[in-house]
């Protein structure tokens, strides 16, 4: 596809777009890497340089607007301020703004704090548990699903694994995973549920909004193990404290325990399923990873540079700064497109072709870049290893179904409908079990 | 103090250098380095921080002896 008017093309909004926003971002790029979208305004960055110095810079970009960017964008006008009256404008007003308490909108020095906290939860202790969870909550949802030859993967194998291995991480008790289960994956009743599911919650509601019914559940976790300590993750977490030694209010480790969970969940899924669609296309590849299974490791991150799951994130330019040649005026909102800085040709050869031996795919920025670098990168880079490797060993072959997306070349499929996130809403595939497995 | 980055376990997220752009910084291969051999009084606290905020574990660091 070849862009005839960049500008008739709104980003944020146009459902071609969704389905493929490469051609959008090249063409962005062929004109500048730091190029102004005409809709809402946003300077979009789609180099990998440029993207590099926005995210090395947070003197100079705010991340209060980070997950919204113009929507709603900030209460009120920036342009014309001057940086003392824009960081003014910030604290006064970065309250309101959406996600506010969340660790990817703070700025130094609250961000350092809360994030020093989540670091303290995921320590490498904990990730090497948990990749061993990984791996057995793999083999048991393989172990129902082989023998169908066929499933949903989105659905059927990687949103449970995704939520279930954040509960494992954080040491949710085995008792209370069906709930964490029905209520964050969204399936509610059809007679399954038990009374018992609803234990400690006396307003079942309230438990059926997820951010509400994890606030709910690690305030009671926290405040419970801060009384009576005992041998387990979750007493770690209560007991985990700021640097410096302060003791968090029970808030600020609910937040970033939810935060765990809203920022592993949809991401990891998306990059499972891209990997697994990849893999359900080329049946060469596959015996090649069947044969070298150390070739996983830069499989996942060719995944992430070809599929970014996160397309990118906004800055706020708190006062006037150049990027790439390019002015950016204080108060400006700027997008950085990971997924654009990804395909950037001057960085990566070739670079809308999956290439297994890339030399330099680990490179990517598909979690970002500087002190918001996406904390969880280890915990998604396990799942997708150990996702892909199971799936791989314990089939002969992986085929995408055509019944569902359509015959080889002329194949349908949908990706989730927003600006931020990259993604397939489902992915239908097929198997045959190996022997013995 | 000194500290030192596992090159097997950089990804190159450079929170550190985000952090302490004194201390590291990422090489035109897009990992970290340490630029200095010895962490300056004023910058510990910081490199500290690094060490925590580390997603890949990758930095450690060694105290001196007496």
């Amino acid at each position: 596809m070849k862009i005839a008017d960049i500008d008739a093309i709104n980003f944020f909004t146009d459902r071609d777009v969704v389905a493929d926003p490469f051609p959008y971002f090249a063409a962005l790029r062929e004109q500048c890497p730091v190029r102004r979208e005409p809709h809402h305004n946003v300077m979009m960055v789609t180099g990998y340089e440029e993207a590099l110095a926005v995210y090395s810079a947070p003197e100079s970009f705010s991340s209060c607007t980070s997950v919204t960017g113009p929507f709603p964008g900030f209460p009120v006008p920036l342009e014309g301020k001057s940086p003392a009256e824009i960081d003014a404008l910030i604290a006064e007003h970065r309250h309101k703004l959406p996600m506010n308490d969340q660790l990817p909108t703070l700025d130094p020095p609250s961000h350092t704090a809360s994030r020093a906290l989540l670091m303290r939860l995921i320590t490498p202790k904990r990730l090497a548990e948990n990749e061993a969870f990984i791996y057995r909550l793999t083999d048991r949802t393989l172990d129902a699903l082989l023998p169908r030859g066929s499933c949903e993967y989105n659905g059927e194998f990687a949103a449970p694994l995704a939520m279930l291995v954040v509960a494992d991480l954080l040491g949710v008790p085995d008792e209370d995973r069906d709930t964490f289960r029905d209520v964050l994956l969204r399936k509610h009743g059809h007679g399954e549920q038990k009374a018992t599911d609803m234990v400690g919650s006396a307003d079942t509601k309230m438990s059926l909004n997820p951010l509400e019914f994890l606030y709910q559940r690690f305030s009671e976790y926290i405040t419970e193990r801060r009384a009576n300590p005992r041998e387990d993750v979750l007493t770690s977490l209560a007991n985990a404290k700021f640097p410096g030694g302060a003791t968090p209010e029970v808030i600020d480790v609910v937040r970033v325990a939810a935060n765990l969970f809203a920022a592993g969940q949809e991401t990891t899924v998306r990059l499972l399923s891209a990997g697994v669609k990849i893999l359900a296309e080329d049946q060469a590849l596959q015996e090649r990873l069947r044969a070298s299974p150390d070739l996983l490791g830069n499989f996942v991150e060719e995944t992430l540079r070809l599929e970014s799951p996160v397309k990118g994130d906004f800055r706020l330019a708190r006062c006037p700064v150049q990027i790439g040649g390019v002015d950016i005026p204080a108060g400006t909102t700027v997008m950085v497109l990971n997924g654009a800085a990804n395909r950037d040709p001057r960085m990566f050869k070739d670079p809308d072709n999956f290439d297994l031996e890339r030399a330099n795919a680990r490179q990517q920025m598909a979690f970002g870049r500087g002190i918001h670098s996406c904390p969880g990168a280890p915990l998604a880079r396990a799942e997708a290893r150990i996702g892909f490797r199971r799936l791989l060993e314990r089939t002969r072959n992986i085929r995408i179904s055509d019944r569902h997306h359509g015959p080889a070349g002329a194949r349908r499929y949908e990706y989730v409908p927003t600006f931020i996130l990259r993604g397939l809403t489902q992915l239908h595939i097929e198997f045959d079990p190996a022997e013995g497995t | 103090m000194r500290v030192q980055i596992d090159d097997g376990r950089c990804k190159g997220h450079g929170t550190c250098c985000g952090l302490c752009p004194q201390i590291f910084e990422l090489t035109s291969d897009g990992y970290a380095r340490v630029l200095v051999s010895e962490i300056p009084p004023e910058a510990q606290e910081l490199v500290q921080t690094a060490v925590e905020q580390c997603p890949e574990g990758a930095i450690s660091i060694e105290e001196d002896g007496f």
